[in-house]
């Protein structure tokens, strides 16, 4: 088997006397989409803070292609690779959709001040690319007549589809969805399947964060299920489904498996 | 150096105590609000000066043709801290009502927030220059005014070669009588609670029935009443005032603060007393026209490596 | 709290707004011929604004062009120049005054003590400013945002405390005779006449004004915005934003510096009260009133503070009835427009429409104050920051 993409190792994270995440072990493949699932609460975003060097791990280590990761600054994460959406939107509501991506796909360009207030070539060259660049991401996910438009006044499913764009902008090796789905309509949920196909199929891993049972078993090649902080089950779609542990988590705990 | 140093020790200690008593009572100002509001209130400065002046208008109208002693000096020391602290946080809480309560209503960031404060005490200071102090003293506004002597500079006993004075025990006695007061008030009573209890979880404290304006208003009353304490010290101890007096006072207060930990009641008593010692013990170094440095060096050091200070940040806990 | 209706229905501000809304809207749409055609207005407005003609209203007690320079100008480059800071990166700071200290020491001491050609002092002075600036915003840019506003203001106070008790740069009698700038022969001789000097400021304006145009539609001003909205989500898109700070505070420090060295340049004499925390805080008054972010604004925000002061000086009916000088009210003036603007607008008067936004919803860099008001979230929270 070739070097997981992410990898997690034995990571806990702590805050204070609660424990958010006990000993997780999770292992993504190149080119999977692998779904985290689990009632509110029980370390799923905690997992994507971790990977993305919001937490340093309180145990453990984070693998990202074999090197580790935990206790790297977090725009230096995103620029080895990782990028992530958020559970409650993120974008910078006040700049254009254009903008909201350009400041992604600035994450790997150069210039500097010096390079911007002469106006040299090469910062003329990155702007107009970043410009290309954006332009082609709202295309593919699907906003393309929106670039002008303030963030804030896009509807709530474009505001989500711009944050995917926003993210594929860093060109990341590992993209993070955290819970894309929340507040789309039935159509607006069979697109974003299909977009987070298009995604996978463009070279990307895609690690997700779903509360929609019927997205997260028609897109995730394989699934993993926290509960407490800890890791339950782990397989592919189906074997999880009908995993008793986890119809216990759901059932037991909350109703949030709908 | 070392000998400067061990011979100047004992007096810096005790003139250390007596800034750092008066720095003290300051900080509780900004320590309060900043622990309800999370606003650097930058015109608490003024609300200082302001006590620094009444005391000065009450003491110029008594006039004492000598110093007082025994009762007398008792009934007017008491006289003149009732009377700043009632003025001084009188303007606090029209200050509330000015320059915060408008943008608290609306959300205003505290970028905002701070930027009114430093418009407050700009305009504070220069109405006091150009309108109330001509006004009340019938001299020129910008000028140093100097008090009456209200308290002989005995000494009462010494330690080594420091002298302690009357007017030094006055200062230290007093501080350290308000801080107390303050301490049980805060803690012990119902008003106390509700202050605590908006600190930490503004929106619970709402739910639980506490009126966030009415604790906001005696937030600043009481900060304000300690700056008018402050102020009677400051002007009883040092015999002059002058319209900008809390500019750089109000610095070193507000570093008090964050060296004790910004919103904690002992944590300012604390913070207090130590940037005083710090600055006058630097002082026989570096020459007392160096202090302000110290003490803003202080600050900047303290910022960088310990932001929630000596004891932390209690009234609450350390939010962005 | 969020949305508008901020401001009531009754307020003069809002129609005042409402011009500017129009105005900027037809900018935005303007064509590029239109807007160059703007731009060479202005430039041909500064080249003739020291007319005598125009003097004798704007000035009429003191030499116009000599106000042109100080205060007017310079308070201009110092707006520009903290609006890098204030406006753009959405950093408090109340010390700005302490580049512009930096700028005309060097000045006045390289020049004086080893008599270096003024240009080379005035690049010294920059480099100087800009290396403070650095050391001071590195270990307290990570600080929330009124931390920062305090230490500035508190390094400010050192600078010139400092300056003042330090006898190899003159003490608290400053220095005197700083060299002129050296001339440009057959082309501008720098005396006592006041004309160069304003060429030369508002040559130094228009460069500060090009580059902190070009910044702000770069890489490095979508960033500084980003930091403004959400600098979380900007960390985690890849936005390295202490380096950014820094480099916000740097480029800031510069603009003050320059300002510094050209005024030391004219003035012939410095002194540690040339540079008190009053200078910082009308500075910052300048650019809130005009507009934090928009540079139209804050250029007009610096142009009112530094002329209606002088102007007012020369209305004999109002020193008649004040009974003094009324140029000795404006800081009282300055604060209380503080005060109102913030509670008001306090997007300021030409502000730029984003930052109008974020000023109304409570972000803008800094979130917002306690009691009744929560903020946004607080998961990613500033303890992850290290």
């Amino acid at each position: 088997m070739s070097t997981p993409v992410l990898q997690l190792d034995n990571v806990t994270m702590r805050f204070g006397g609660v424990v958010a995440l006990r000993e997780a072990k999770i292992s993504i493949a190149p080119g999977e989409i692998f779904a985290l699932i689990g009632p509110n609460g029980a370390g799923k975003t905690t997992v994507f803070n971790v990977v993305t060097g919001v937490y340093q791990p309180t145990e453990g280590q984070v693998l990202f292609n074999g090197t580790r990761i935990d206790g790297t600054k977090r725009f230096k994460i995103t620029k080895l690779g990782i990028a992530r959406t958020f559970q409650n939107i993120r974008l910078f509501h006040n700049m254009s959709a254009l903008e909201n991506v350009m400041v992604g796909a600035d994450a790997h360009h150069k210039t500097g001040a010096i390079g911007a207030t002469l106006n040299l070539p090469w910062h003329r060259k990155e702007e107009k690319r970043g410009r290309e660049l954006a332009r082609e991401l709202l295309d593919f996910v699907g906003i393309p007549g929106r670039m002008t438009e303030t963030a804030k006044n896009l509807p709530y499913g474009d505001q989500r589809r711009l944050e995917i764009a926003r993210a594929l902008a860093t060109d990341p090796k590992l993209l993070l969805l955290d819970e894309p789905a929340a507040g789309m309509n039935p159509a607006e949920k069979e697109a974003l399947q299909a977009l987070i196909r298009k995604i996978r199929d463009s070279g990307r891993t895609v690690l997700l964060i779903e509360h929609d049972m019927s997205l997260v078993m028609g897109v995730s090649d394989r699934v993993a299920v926290l509960d407490f902080g800890q890791l339950i089950a782990e397989g592919l779609p189906h074997e999880v489904q009908t995993n008793p542990r986890v119809i216990e988590a759901y059932l037991g705990v909350s109703e949030d498996a709908s | 150096m070392l000998d400067d140093f061990l011979n100047q020790f004992l007096p810096s200690t005790v003139g250390g105590l007596v800034f750092g008593s008066i720095y003290a009572l300051v900080a509780l100002g900004y320590t309060m609000v900043y622990g309800v509001l999370r606003l650097i209130n930058f015109a608490h400065s003024e609300i200082f000066m302001i006590g620094t002046f009444t005391s000065l208008v009450v003491i110029t109208a008594i006039a004492p043709a000598s110093p007082l002693t025994g009762i007398a000096l008792f009934g007017v020391m008491l006289l003149i801290i009732v009377l700043s602290a009632a003025v001084s946080g009188g303007a606090a809480i029209l200050l509330e009502l000015v320059a915060y309560r408008p943008l608290r209503r609306k959300g205003a960031t505290r970028l905002t927030a701070l930027i009114s404060a430093i418009g407050a005490s700009l305009f504070l200071q220069e109405l006091f220059a150009l309108v109330i102090i001509p006004w009340l003293t019938g001299k020129p506004g910008r000028n140093q005014q100097s008090s009456p002597r209200l308290v002989d500079r005995d000494t009462v006993f010494s330690i080594g070669n420091a002298d302690v004075r009357t007017d030094h025990i006055i200062v230290v006695v007093a501080a350290v009588i308000m801080m107390i007061a303050l301490d049980r008030l805060v803690n012990r009573t119902k008003i106390g609670r509700g202050i605590r209890a908006t600190a930490q979880d503004p929106e619970a404290a709402v739910l639980m029935g506490v009126s966030i304006d009415n604790i906001v208003r005696v937030t600043f009353l009481l900060g304000g009443a300690m700056a008018g304490v402050a102020g009677a010290l400051y002007l009883m101890e040092f015999e002059n005032t002058v319209y900008n007096v809390g500019f750089v006072l109000g610095i070193k207060a507000f570093t008090a603060a964050v060296l004790g930990g910004i919103g904690n009641l002992r944590g300012a008593l604390l913070g207090g007393i130590v940037l005083g010692l710090i600055e006058n013990w630097g002082a026989i170094f570096l020459g007392s026209e160096w202090k302000d440095v110290i003490a803003f060096t202080v600050l900047v050091v303290v910022l960088m490596f310990r932001p929630t200070g000596i004891l932390g940040e209690s009234l609450q806990k350390a939010r962005a | 709290m969020k949305g508008n209706g901020v401001t009531g229905n009754a307020n003069p501000l809002r129609r005042v707004g409402a011009l500017v809304d129009g105005a900027r809207d037809w900018w935005e749409h303007a064509k590029a011929w239109q807007r160059y055609a703007v731009y060479l207005g202005a430039v041909v407005f500064a080249l003739i604004l020291p007319a005598p003609a125009i003097g004798t209203f704007m000035s009429p007690g003191s030499d116009w062009t000599t106000v042109l320079i100080y205060p007017i100008g310079t308070y201009i480059l110092l707006a520009v120049g903290l609006n890098v800071v204030v406006g753009q990166a959405g950093l408090l700071d109340l010390g700005f005054v302490a580049f512009f200290a930096m700028g005309g020491y060097s000045v006045a001491y390289f020049g004086t003590e080893y008599g270096w050609n003024y240009w080379a002092t005035a690049v010294m002075g920059i480099a100087m400013a800009a290396v403070s600036g650095v050391i001071l915003g590195a270990p307290t840019l990570r600080l929330r945002g009124d931390y920062l506003a305090i230490v500035t203001l508190g390094f400010g106070e050192i600078v010139r405390i400092t300056a003042n008790n330090t006898d190899e740069i003159g003490g608290a009698r400053g220095i005197t005779n700083v060299p002129h700038p050296t001339d440009i022969p057959g082309v501008v001789d720098f005396g006592l006449l006041p004309a160069p000097y304003y060429y030369l400021i508002v040559i130094a304006i228009v460069l500060v004004i090009i580059f902190s145009v070009r910044l702000q539609k770069s890489r490095v001003g979508r960033a500084w915005a980003a930091i403004r909205e959400d600098e979380d989500a900007a960390e985690l898109m890849g936005v390295p934003t202490f380096k950014f700070k820094l480099l916000a505070f740097a480029i800031g420090a510069m603009i003050g510096g320059l300002a510094g060295g050209l005024h030391a340049g004219r003035a012939v004499f410095i002194e540690p009260n040339t540079f008190p925390f009053i200078l910082s805080a009308t500075i910052l008054a300048a650019v809130v009133l005009g507009g934090a972010g928009n540079l139209p604004g804050v250029i007009l925000g610096a142009f009112v503070i530094a002329w209606l002061p002088e102007r007012f000086r020369e209305v004999n009916w109002l020193k008649d009835l004040l009974g003094r000088d009324p140029a000795e009210y404006r800081i009282l003036l300055f604060g209380g427009v503080l005060v109102l603007m913030m509670a008001l607008r306090p997007e300021g008067l030409l502000p730029s429409r984003r930052r109008k936004a974020e000023l109304h919803e409570g972000t803008g860099g800094m979130g917002t104050m306690g009691a009744e008001v929560t903020g946004p979230d607080t998961d990613v929270s500033t303890e992850a920051a290290k």
